[in-house]
C-alpha cells in the first residue's frame, strides 16, 4: 500500500514536473479538463462550420459572404489564431434551401464535428436547422445568424443562437420614421416576402402607425418566376404610388426592376428598398443593365459603406480582402461577412484560452454589447436578449449601385423590436484592436 | 401515386412455403400438439395455440438455447378487393411468420441464426389489424411450447417490426420475468393517443378540404357495413390523391372538394399548399420514398425543391398514412365501442406555425396559410366517445419502460410509424435512467457505494439520405427508382436485422451493451448510425 502512494507521488512529481517546463510553451487551453469533451476543438483550433447558398437562386451576392469570412478567418490564423488556436472553417452549400440546410448543418456537426456554427444565412434555413438539429438541445452555439428575424433575439426560444443583424421589425419601425419625416400624405405602396421575414415588417410598420395604400404579398422563391414581378407592375400601374417600399430579398428587386423596365414604369415611382434587398451585387448578376435603376433609391445599413475607406474597419477588410480575393469586387457581402468574421473572432477572444460551447455564449451575453465590432449601431446583447444589432442609417442609392448616408454622415437610428421609439443614436463603437484582430 | 402497401400486408404465403419444406401439414385445431419434422438437423414445428393461432418454431441440432421470438406487423381484418390496387388484393390471413423479412420470402436472417445456433419462432396471432391482446396471449404460450420443445432454452430475445414491435415491448412490459432482451424495428406506440391523432389528423383534413364524405371515424358498427365503409374510404382516399397528384403544378383542386376548399380555390391557393398545410399539422414527413426534398427535374433544380417537393412527398406519404387511418381508426372504434379520434380542441395553427416559413413558397406564403386554417378552423370537428377514449390504454397502451436490454431501429422518414415514437421511447427511457441513476446515488449516501445504473436501450437510425430522387422526362418523381435511404415504412435489410440480432446477443452475453466505438462499428456496417444525441421532432399532437 505504501510503495503504491509511493509511486503515485512520484508520478505526480513527475506529471508536474513536465507540466511546469511545457505552461510557458504549450497554451494555457491545452490543459482545459473541459477540452476533450468539446467537439471541434483541439489545444490547436477551433472548427467553424458554415451552411449559406453558394448556389441556387440566393447565390448571387450571398455566395461571396462564407469567402470573405474565410479571408478573414485565414488573416486572423496567420497572425497567430485566437488565442494560440487557429480557425478551421468549413462551409457548405445549402441552395437556400431548408431541407438541404438541415442535411448541411447535420454533416457540419456529426461529420465535420464543428464546435460551433457561425453566419447561417436565411431565416427559413435557420429556423429549420436550428430545430431540426437541436442545436440548444446539444449546446450547440450558432454565432451571428445572417437574418433580421426577430425570433432568433429570442433568448428564451433559441438559447444558443446570436443574432447580428437588426431586426427586420426594426428595420420597419425606421423606415417608417423616415416615410412619415420624407413622404408625408404621400401614397404608399409595399411589396413584402409573405414568411416570418415580411411579417416581422408589418409588425414594425404596423408598430409605427404606418399604413400602405398596396400591400403586395410574394411567397419567398416564387420572385425567381417571371410572372411574379409582371403581376406587381402590373397592380403598381393600377394603383399608381409615389412612394413603393420593397421588403424582400434582392432577387425580388432584381424581378421589380427587371419588370418595371419592361413594363415601362421606370421612374415612376420612389423606390425604397429594405437593407436585405438593395444589394447591387446581386442585381447585377442578373443584368448589369438594372443597376442604373437603383438610382435615387433609399437604402438602409448597419455597417459602414464598403466604398467608405476612411472607415479604419473597411480599410482594414478592404487590404485583407484584395489579397485574398483580387478578382472579386469589394461589396455589401463582403462586409458582412468579414464584420461576422470579425466579431466571431472578438467573442472567440473574449471567451478566454479556456474555450467551451458554455463559455462562449455566456460571454456574448454578458460582454457582446461592449466587444469591438465595425457596426456603427448598439448591440444588444444582453443575459435575457441575443439581439445584435439595434439601429440603421439611411442613404441614396447611385447609379453603380452604391449607398451613400444621406447628409454626408452616417445619421444612425436605433430602436428596439417592440413599442420603444426610434431615436438618433448617439453610440460610439470601440476603437478597432490594434492590426484588427 | 403509387403506395407500397401492399408488401407489408401480404406475401405471407413465403412463409408457408418455409415450413413446407419439412413438415407436411399444420394442425389447424386449437391447442393441437405441434407437428414437427427434422431434415438436415434442422427441426420445424408448426402448430396451433389455444386461440387457434397458427405458430412455428425452428431451430437446429447446435441449438445454443437462445430463441428469438418474433411478432409479425400489421394486417388487414378485412379483405381487400384488386379493385383498390395497389392496396388490394388482400386475403386476411393468420399464417404464422417465424422471422423478419419472411413475409417478403426473404429467409436469409432466419437461415443464419438457425444455422448460428439460434432457435426462431413466431405466431400469425388468432387475428388481424390490432391484435395487441390476441399477441400477449399467443406470445406468452409460444415462449412455453418452444421451452417445452426445446428444453434447453435459457435465453428469449422478443422482436417484431411495427405492430409486431408494439407486442415485444408489451411482452416485456407485462412479462419481464419471460423475456431477456427486446429487439424493436420501426415501432408502434400510441403515446397519449398522438398516433389516433397523427392518422386522425391527416384524414380529417383531407375530409375538410378535399372530400367531405370521406370518414374519419363514426364507423358502422354492423361488420359488414364497417367494413364497406372501410373500403369505400380507401378508395376515396385514393382518388382523391389522383386528383392532387395530377394538380400538383396547376394547383388545381379535386373536383370533390369541400365548400372550403371550393372558397380557398376561388381565393387562389393551390391545392398542394393545402395538401401540404394537411401534412404538417398532422406531422407527417416532408421527405418520402422517392421525393427527398432537396432535387429538382432539369429547368427546375432550384425551384422544384421549394415550391412543389414538400407537396410531393405528402402526397406519396398519404397513401400510406390514409390508408392505413381507414383501417385502423375503424378497428379502434370496434375494439373500444365508440370513437377514437378527437380534435375538437386541436389548435392546427399552432401546429403549422413552425413550419410555416421554412415551407413558405410551397405553402404560397404567410396569407395562404392563413387562409387554410382559418378555413380548417370553420370546418366542424370530430369528438370522440370518453368511453371508448378510455378504453384505448387497455388496448394498446404501453408505458415505454425499458426493463430489458432494448434495442431500436428505425428510418428517419418513416411515414407509417413516425420516428417521433422512437424520440418518445428516448425521452421516457431518459426520464426512467435519470430516476434510477437518482436512486442509485441516494442508495450510495446509505451503503457508500455507488454503483451506476447498467443502460438498456440503444437506438440505431437509418437517417434519410440528402438526395436520393431522380426524375422522369417529364420532369415528375421517378416512382419505380430505388427508395431513398431512411425512408418508408420498415423496409430494413437483412444484415440491419442481423446486426441488431449480434448485438442483442452479444449484449446478453456479457450482460450489457458493448462500448459506443463498437455499436457505431456494428450500425455504420450495416448502413445504419449510433448517435446519441440524435433527436427528431415529438409528435405533433404531443406539443
Amino acid at each position: 500500500m505504501i510503495r503504491i502512494n509511493r509511486r503515485k507521488l512520484i508520478t505526480t512529481s513527475a506529471v508536474l514536473a513536465i507540466a511546469a517546463l511545457t505552461v510557458t510553451t504549450v497554451p494555457a487551453q491545452a490543459l482545459n479538463p473541459h477540452m476533450a469533451s468539446e467537439p471541434g476543438l483541439t489545444a490547436s483550433t477551433i472548427k467553424l462550420g458554415m451552411t449559406s447558398p453558394l448556389t441556387g437562386i440566393a447565390a448571387p451576392g450571398y455566395s461571396k459572404i462564407p469567402g470573405a469570412m474565410k479571408a478573414y478567418f485565414d488573416y486572423v490564423n496567420a497572425n497567430g489564431g485566437v488565442n494560440g488556436r487557429k480557425i478551421v472553417f468549413v462551409s457548405k452549400d445549402d441552395q437556400y434551401i431548408p431541407t438541404t440546410a438541415v442535411a448541411k448543418a447535420n454533416e457540419l456537426i456529426l461529420r465535420d464535428k464543428v464546435f460551433a456554427l457561425v453566419g447561417t444565412l436565411g431565416t427559413a434555413s435557420t429556423k429549420a436547422l436550428t430545430s431540426s438539429t437541436q442545436l440548444s438541445k446539444r449546446g450547440i452555439p450558432s454565432l451571428f445568424v445572417n437574418t433580421g428575424w426577430s425570433g432568433f433575439a429570442d433568448k428564451k426560444a433559441y438559447p444558443t443562437t446570436f443574432s447580428i443583424l437588426p431586426s427586420y421589425q426594426m428595420e420597419a419601425k425606421i423606415m417608417a420614421k423616415m416615410i412619415k419625416d420624407k413622404y408625408a400624405g404621400k401614397k404608399l405602396a409595399l411589396i413584402y416576402q409573405d414568411d416570418d421575414f415580411g411579417r416581422d415588417a408589418l409588425a414594425g410598420f404596423k408598430t409605427a402607425g404606418l399604413s400602405f395604400d398596396l400591400a403586395i404579398p410574394y411567397a419567398s422563391g416564387s420572385q425567381a418566376l417571371p410572372a411574379t414581378g409582371a403581376g406587381w407592375i402590373t397592380k403598381l400601374k393600377a394603383a399608381s404610388p409615389d412612394v413603393t417600399v420593397m421588403f424582400g430579398v434582392s432577387s425580388a428587386t432584381t424581378a421589380l426592376l427587371g419588370a418595371a423596365a419592361q413594363g415601362g414604369w421606370v421612374g415612376k415611382t420612389q423606390f425604397i428598398l429594405g437593407s436585405v434587398g438593395g444589394d447591387a451585387t446581386t442585381i447585377a448578376n442578373t443584368s448589369k443593365a438594372l443597376v442604373p435603376l437603383l438610382t435615387g433609391a433609399k437604402g438602409f445599413s448597419f455597417a459602414p459603406a464598403p466604398t467608405d475607406s476612411s472607415d479604419e474597419y473597411i480599410k482594414l477588410f478592404q487590404t485583407i480582402y484584395a489579397a485574398a480575393q483580387p478578382k472579386e469586387t469589394f461589396d455589401n457581402n463582403v462586409v458582412a461577412g468579414m464584420s461576422n468574421a470579425f466579431f466571431t473572432v472578438q467573442a472567440l477572444k473574449a471567451a478566454g484560452p479556456n474555450l467551451t460551447r458554455a463559455g462562449l455564449i455566456k460571454v456574448i451575453e454578458t460582454k457582446g454589447a461592449s466587444l469591438p465590432n465595425p457596426f456603427l449601431t448598439p448591440l444588444g446583447y444582453s443575459a435575457t436578449s441575443h439581439v445584435g444589432a439595434t439601429g440603421y442609417w439611411i442613404g441614396t442609392y447611385g447609379p453603380t449601385g452604391a449607398l451613400t448616408p444621406d447628409g454626408g454622415k452616417y445619421t444612425v437610428y436605433t430602436t428596439d423590436s417592440g413599442t420603444g421609439a426610434v431615436v438618433e443614436s448617439t453610440y460610439k463603437r470601440p476603437a478597432m484592436p490594434a492590426k484588427g484582430l | 401515386m403509387k403506395i407500397s402497401l401492399k408488401a407489408r400486408f401480404v406475401s405471407v404465403a413465403a412463409v408457408a412455403a418455409l415450413a413446407g419444406t419439412v413438415v407436411v401439414g399444420a394442425p389447424t385445431a386449437a391447442n393441437a400438439a405441434p407437428q414437427c419434422a427434422t431434415a438436415n438437423f434442422v427441426t420445424q414445428c408448426a402448430g396451433a395455440g389455444a386461440d387457434g393461432a397458427p405458430y412455428m418454431m425452428i431451430a437446429a441440432a447446435n441449438f445454443n438455447g437462445t430463441v428469438f421470438i418474433w411478432s409479425h406487423g400489421i394486417r388487414p381484418a378485412i379483405n381487400i378487393p384488386a379493385s383498390l390496387a395497389p392496396v388490394g388484393p388482400y386475403t386476411i390471413t393468420n399464417a404464422a411468420e417465424p422471422g423478419p423479412l419472411a413475409s417478403s420470402g426473404d429467409l436469409s436472417v432466419i437461415n443464419k441464426l438457425v444455422a448460428a445456433g439460434y432457435g426462431v419462432a413466431g405466431s400469425g396471432y388468432s387475428r388481424q389489424s390490432i391484435n395487441t391482446t390476441e399477441a400477449l396471449a399467443a406470445n406468452k404460450e409460444l415462449i412455453a411450447t418452444f421451452k417445452t420443445k426445446f428444453p434447453t432454452t435459457k435465453t428469449v430475445i422478443a422482436w417484431g417490426n411495427s405492430l409486431g414491435a408494439m407486442h415485444s415491448q408489451m411482452l416485456a412490459e407485462k412479462h419481464p420475468e419471460l423475456v431477456d432482451g427486446v429487439i424493436m424495428g420501426c415501432p408502434a406506440a400510441n403515446p397519449s393517443d398522438a398516433l389516433v391523432s397523427y392518422f386522425g389528423d391527416a384524414l380529417w383534413g383531407f375530409k375538410a378540404l378535399f372530400d367531405p364524405s370521406i370518414k374519419v371515424g363514426g364507423y358502422s358498427t354492423d361488420p359488414v357495413v364497417r367494413q364497406q365503409e372501410q373500403l369505400a374510404n380507401i378508395g376515396k382516399v385514393l382518388l382523391v390523391l389522383s386528383k392532387l397528384s395530377a394538380g400538383l403544378t396547376t394547383g388545381a383542386w379535386p373536383d370533390t372538394a369541400s365548400p372550403a376548399g371550393k372558397a380557398l380555390q376561388a381565393a387562389g391557393v393551390p391545392s398542394r399548399s393545402a395538401l401540404l398545410t394537411v401534412g404538417l399539422m398532422a406531422g407527417i414527413p416532408t421527405r418520402s420514398k422517392h421525393v427527398d426534398g432537396t432535387s429538382g427535374p432539369t429547368g427546375a433544380a432550384e425551384t422544384y425543391p421549394l415550391a412543389i417537393a414538400p407537396a410531393v412527398a405528402i402526397l406519396e406519404n398519404m397513401g400510406t398514412v390514409g390508408v392505413a387511418g381507414s383501417l385502423l381508426i375503424a378497428d379502434g372504434e370496434l375494439l373500444t365501442g365508440g370513437k377514437v379520434y378527437d380534435n375538437s380542441k386541436t389548435d392546427y395553427a399552432a401546429r403549422v406555425a413552425a413550419d410555416a416559413d421554412i415551407y413558405s413558397f410551397a405553402l404560397s406564403g404567410n396569407n395562404a396559410v392563413n387562409a387554410i386554417i382559418g378555413a380548417l378552423a370553420a370546418t366542424p370537428r370530430e369528438t370522440a366517445d370518453p368511453a371508448a377514449v378510455a378504453k384505448i390504454p387497455s388496448v394498446i397502451g404501453l408505458k415505454g419502460e425499458i426493463k430489458k436490454p432494448t434495442i431500436i431501429f428505425q428510418s428517419e422518414s418513416d411515414e407509417y410509424t413516425p420516428a417521433s415514437i422512437v424520440q418518445w421511447y428516448i425521452d421516457t427511457y431518459g426520464d426512467q435512467y435519470a430516476a434510477e441513476k437518482a436512486k442509485a446515488m441516494a442508495d450510495a449516501k446509505k451503503s457508500r457505494a455507488y454503483s451506476a445504473p447498467i443502460n438498456n436501450l440503444v437506438t440505431l437510425w437509418i437517417k434519410t439520405a440528402p438526395k436520393y430522387s431522380t426524375f422522369t422526362a417529364a420532369g415528375s418523381p421517378d416512382l419505380t427508382a430505388a427508395v431513398g435511404a431512411g425512408t418508408g415504412h420498415c423496409l430494413f435489410t437483412s444484415a440491419q436485422w442481423l446486426a441488431a440480432a449480434n448485438l442483442m446477443t452479444e449484449t446478453l452475453a456479457n450482460g450489457k451493451f458493448p462500448l459506443g466505438g463498437k455499436i457505431a462499428t456494428i450500425a455504420r456496417k450495416a448502413g445504419m448510425t449510433y448517435d446519441n444525441k440524435f433527436r427528431v421532432p415529438t409528435f405533433k399532437a404531443l406539443g
